[in-house]
């Protein structure tokens, strides 16, 4: 080849690495995005009146006085709505039996759409369910629903062989003329004055429990879910791994068995997370019955065996590190091997088993698999800690799936499963952040 | 600096035998506890073969690994795993395609292009890529690039082709135009003159194929986000972390005695870590991959939740545009209502899947383990 | 010839140097041998080290100076596949016969690295080891030892007003008084020093040299180095190994100006080493 060529495949391959490393970072941010600017804003969003009505109802929280003051400024705005309303009933009712049917159906659509809106009208009955009680808690759910009252869609078949194609009517076409005419400008241009948006910062969306299945309220009972099996994962796996990483860096001679150990360590590592689940379901619960259904305690072991070799390897590592002069000075000293091991030995590797705790914490508290079949459940209130023992518990990660795939209003609560893996990915990353500085700070100090 | 009465070196028979006593049981609790976690994998293997045999027993092996019909709520019920297994396998194959490539790439970079300052910054983006949860992966596959898939499938197929396939067909014209120069140099009266000719002239054509292939590829409608080719995007970005640090590390350990003997020899950074780095490192990079694969086939989450779950095979068998199920998406979704029927054929085929995913994983890891090993050897370390 | 070069090359003698004979045996290797698997590194050794004297080994690179000072306190178990045969006499006991507690003996016969190895720990902690080991709480005792210790290894003056920071901090011929500090907070009989100074430079040298002179008051102390110099500089009494082999041992004096066997004059006179 030509010299001029070769040096241009050179660039040419910096360039391709370069391009990988790019193109890895540019998946980073675009999978972060969308998840850190909409899941902030399960936290901080326009909330209307309708946000503070359930604060103030549901969870006893916020000023009384001036929510009554806020709420007779918009009821005020509303009247005109539900006189309108009316009005159109006691037209219909003076219509012909004929006419009358062709406003029925959409006028039927109109009032339900409105409640969704506004919440029940004044003087009906409340309603049963607790999602019915309330109008849009949000001001881009309120926007959504406004647009459902102006618009109605249909499918157009028009075009035969073809996919139906989605079309939207303005509704004011079908009420010209009538009593509710003036409705479909009355709302877009009041509806401000009907909702009363104000910037709401919710921090307490991760200490509220939810209300209707996440209709309403906060993410406790998830988040306090994932701190129980993380920890619970931790209770049993730290002690074990630690000892077993002690054992093999200190005691073990190298040897056939130690050898087989490994091996054994490596092929747990490389078990697939579902299959640990299935382990705990077939062993925690079906076997040895540690408790009756699924719980924190089965689901915490299960985890605690997935996170194991990760715990083990990164303890021998900093055990390994630790001078070999530190050992002999203990001994010199007339420390015994136990005593070397506790006083010296892991003071010493204490940094680097913590990052690898912590590390194994964030793996923990993301895992979903592992708890299907062992301790998650979708709808549930915070558990008491002894209530660990036997019962079952949302999680973040399960919830999360549980939420965007099977929820009934999926699309109504985008915003919860947002800020839930915003949480989720937020907890971790932190725990993460927590291990890159404990480490950051060893290199430094094995450094000078 | 008085010394006090000194202890007597000697102890009694029995301290004696106290302290050798407890060194022992120490010991041996020490041994108990760390077989015990390491132990755990028997377990696992046993807890789930032993689940596992009854569904064979029940049914037989042909059902399960040569029917294409998957219908275990049926009456009578079908247990034909392959269409799920030619999932998986595709999805995994998918991952491969989108991981190995960037990953062995990144890792070069990494260990051998950027300065020390600029690895400081992309090991970070690593780590991050290797922490974040599953179910978080799984939900921007389902939520946001199912949807995107879906609307503007096209465009993001053709950008893809442009991103992916203008760098490599860049390579491929300077290739094969200085081959071609080669090739023609006695022939030519002006070799300079031909090279200012044939250069632009490949570049062209190369610009044109790819602008028809972009333009193919835009004119395609996705009708499903949930798909495999969605889900090996993102299984492809969940084993790059894993793909990247273990080839770095193999890259790392091939020495610098190796790369300055190549350079020594007047090759250009290209060409010293293609003929001799990464041949020199080949075993540690298929560990990567290996260890690359188990994590896209082990994956649970993102399968599940956004590979759109169809047990069929594609039509063609390669189409990653049509959905997908995996043997762990259907042992996750199928358990929930199996579980009620403890015992029967619908149960306990899902410990078969499970075994059959052990099985794979271990036999993998024992591949990586032994290349490892065997090249750890041959490195004389 | 040869004798002029020594004598002018030692000229430097510790001043004590010929009470050495008349000092009563502190600890006595018989035939003694050590073993790491088949090699025999410490090749039946037999020698008498006398109390409250400073004995110096020399030898070249490998010929097993540390390993035989390493079986005093039998530091050698902590290498696997290693054992000993013959005897090696310390309080009137066998150090390796049955039923010897060694961390008894280990707290008697107290041993300085030849790289510092202070614990990444405060000062106080790292002198306050041996003594909370044998079951010193009380903080007030702690503290009594610690000065007394640091005082002897006359360090007392530079860290009194930081023994809560880390012991890192310091510097290596710092680290290395520590280290001496530490191991005489145990009150050990016997100090094993493994060239304690071969990682310091020339001044932090000379001061654990002084150190050493001070401490031979009241401890026996075995120093192995490569310093021939320092050797005759700081010890009473000389052996010299080679190979294993114990080829000489006696007055430093008169190993250094007048060897017995021709070994030794080839070493000391720098023809090989
Ligand atoms: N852990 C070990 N395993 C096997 N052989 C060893 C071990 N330690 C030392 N040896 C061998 O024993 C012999 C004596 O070693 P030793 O360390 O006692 O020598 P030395 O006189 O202290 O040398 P130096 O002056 O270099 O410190 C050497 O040949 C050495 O190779
Ligand atoms: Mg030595």
């Amino acid at each position: 080849m030509r010299l001029g060529t070769r040096k241009l495949l050179d660039k040419a391959f910096s360039g391709l690495g370069l391009m990988a490393i790019a193109l890895m970072a540019m998946a980073l941010v675009l999978i972060l995005t969308p998840i850190i600017w909409r899941g902030s804003k399960a936290y901080l969003f326009k909330g209307t009146i309708e946000h503070r009505r359930v604060m103030l109802e549901q969870f006893g929280r916020g000023d009384a006085k001036a929510f009554n003051r806020e709420t007779r400024q918009a009821a005020e705005a509303r009247a005109p709505v539900y006189r309108m309303l009316e009005e159109f009933e006691a037209e219909m009712k003076a219509m012909d039996r004929t006419v009358r049917r062709n406003y029925k159906d959409a006028y039927g659509e109109v009032e339900e759409a409105l409640h969704v809106l506004l919440g029940p009208r004044p003087g009906k009955r409340t309603p049963v369910l607790l999602r019915q009680q309330y109008g849009q808690t949000r001001w881009d759910r309120t926007m959504v629903k406004l647009h459902e009252v102006l618009y109605a869609t249909e499918w157009d078949y028009s075009t035969p062989g073809a996919m139906g194609v989605q079309i939207e009517k303005p509704r004011v076409d079908q009420f010209r003329g009538t009593r509710l005419e003036p409705l479909f400008d009355y709302l877009p241009a009041h509806i401000d004055e009907m909702m009363r948006p104000r910037t709401t910062f919710y921090w307490r969306f991760i200490t509220d429990t939810s209300k209707d299945s996440h209709i309403f309220g906060g993410i406790w009972p998830e988040v306090l879910g994932t701190i129980y099996l993380t920890l619970g994962a931790m209770l049993f796996a730290v002690p074990m791994g630690v000892i077993a990483a002690v054992y093999l860096c200190e005691y073990a001679k190298e040897g056939r068995i130690i050898s087989f150990l490994r091996i054994c360590i490596s092929t747990l590592a490389g078990v697939p997370s579902i299959v640990f689940g299935l382990f705990g379901l077939a062993f925690f619960l079906n076997t040895i019955h540690v408790s009756d259904s699924k719980s924190v305690l089965a689901g915490s072991l299960t985890l605690s065996l997935l996170v194991l070799p990760t715990i083990i390897r990164s303890s021998e590592e900093a055990i390994l590190a630790v001078p070999r002069s530190y050992k002999e000075a203990a001994f010199g000293l007339g420390a015994g091997r136990w005593r070397t091991v506790l006083t010296v030995i892991l003071p010493a590797a204490l940094p680097g088993i913590l990052t690898g705790i912590v590390i194994s914490m964030g793996r923990a508290a993301g895992e979903t698999a592992p708890i299907i079949f062992t301790a998650a459940v979708s709808v549930g209130m915070p558990l008491k800690l002894w209530e660990t023992m036997n019962q079952p518990t949302p999680a973040l990660p399960w919830n999360i799936y549980n939420l965007c795939t099977e929820h009934e209003a999926v699309d109504e609560i985008r915003h919860v499963q947002y800020g839930m893996v915003l949480t989720l990915v937020a907890l971790v990353l932190l725990l993460n952040l927590a291990a890159i500085t404990m480490r950051a700070r060893i290199a430094k100090k094995l450094r000078g | 600096m008085a010394q006090s009465p000194s202890k007597s070196l000697v102890m009694s028979d029995a301290a004696s035998l106290r302290l050798r006593l407890g060194g022992w049981l120490g010991q041996g609790l020490l041994f108990l506890v760390t077989s015990l976690s390491t132990f755990a994998v028997f377990f696992i293997f046993y807890f789930i073969f032993k689940d596992a045999v009854p569904f064979f027993k029940l049914e037989g092996t042909r059902e399960f690994f040569t029917s294409t019909r998957w219908y275990p709520s049926g009456h009578p019920p079908e247990f034909g795993a392959l269409p799920i297994m030619v999932g998986t396998g595709l999805v995994t194959l998918g991952a491969v395609v989108v991981a190995v490539p960037l990953g062995i790439a990144a890792a070069v970079c990494l260990s051998d292009l950027l300065p020390f300052r600029m690895r400081q910054v992309v090991k970070p983006v690593i780590e991050i890529l290797a922490a974040i949860p599953s179910v978080a992966y799984g939900f921007f596959a389902l939520v946001v690039f199912a949807t995107v898939l879906q609307n503007h499938g096209g465009s993001v197929l053709s950008i893809g082709a442009w991103l992916v396939l203008g760098p490599v067909f860049f390579l491929l014209v300077m290739v094969a135009g200085d081959l071609l120069l080669d090739r023609l140099k006695h022939m030519l009266p002006k070799p300079r003159l031909a090279g200012a000719v044939i250069f632009p002239a490949l570049g062209i054509l190369a610009f044109l194929v790819l602008r028809q292939i972009a333009a193919r590829l835009a004119g395609i409608e996705i009708s499903s986000g949930t798909n495999a080719l969605n889900v090996s995007i993102i299984l492809g970005i969940m084993a790059l972390p894993t793909v990247v640090s273990v080839s770095e590390d193999a890259l790392q350990a091939a020495g610098r005695e190796l790369r300055e003997g190549s350079y020594a020899l007047g090759a250009t950074r290209a060409e010293t870590l293609v003929k001799a780095v990464i041949p020199a490192s080949i075993s540690g990079i298929l560990a990567a991959v290996i260890l690359g694969v188990m994590r896209a086939i082990g994956e649970t989450m993102v399968v599940w939740m956004a590979s759109g779950n169809a047990a069929r095979i594609p039509e063609p068998w390669y189409n990653v545009l049509q959905p997908v199920r995996t043997l762990t998406a259907t042992i996750a979704g199928d358990m929930g209502e199996a579980d009620h029927v403890t015992g029967s054929a619908r149960f306990h085929v899902l410990f078969a899947m499970a075994a059959c995913l052990l099985a794979f994983s271990f036999a993998m890891n024992l591949a990586s383990e032994l290349i490892v090993k065997r090249s750890r050897k041959k490195l004389g370390k | 010839m040869n004798d002029d070069i020594t004598l002018r090359r030692f000229d430097q003698f510790a001043e004590h140097n010929d009470s050495a004979q008349e000092a009563e045996t502190h600890i006595e290797a018989r035939e003694f041998s050590l073993f790491y698997g088949n090699f025999e590194a410490v090749r039946k050794v037999s020698l008498q080290v006398p109390k409250r004297m400073v004995t110096a080994m020399i030898g070249p690179s490998g010929c097993g100076k540390s390993t035989l000072l390493r079986s005093i306190n039998r530091m050698n178990d902590l290498i696997p596949s290693t054992h000993a045969s013959g005897q090696m006499i310390f309080d009137g006991h066998n150090i390796y016969g049955r039923n010897i507690d060694v961390v008894t003996l280990r707290s008697r016969v107290g041993m300085v690295f030849q790289k510092p190895n202070v614990f990444p720990k405060s000062i106080f902690d790292n002198v306050a080891y041996g003594p909370r080991l044998q079951g010193v709480k009380n903080r007030q005792q702690l503290g009594e030892i610690v000065e007394t210790s640091l005082r002897q290894a006359a360090i007392w003056d530079e860290v009194k007003d930081r023994l809560n920071t880390n012991a890192l901090g310091m510097s290596g011929g710092q680290q290395q008084r520590l280290c001496i500090a530490r191991a005489l907070a145990i009150k050990p009989e016997i100090l094993l020093m493994d060239e304690p100074t071969s990682a310091l430079d020339p001044k932090a040298t000379a001061k654990i040299e002084d150190l050493i002179g001070e401490l031979r008051e009241a401890y026996t102390i075995i120093i192995v180095t490569h310093n021939m110099q320092q050797a005759a500089r700081v010890s009473d009494l000389t052996a010299f190994m080679y190979e294993g082999v114990l080829v000489e041992f006696g007055n430093t004096k008169q190993l250094f100006t007048n060897p017995d066997n021709p070994q030794t004059e080839n070493y000391i006179t720098g023809r090989f080493g």
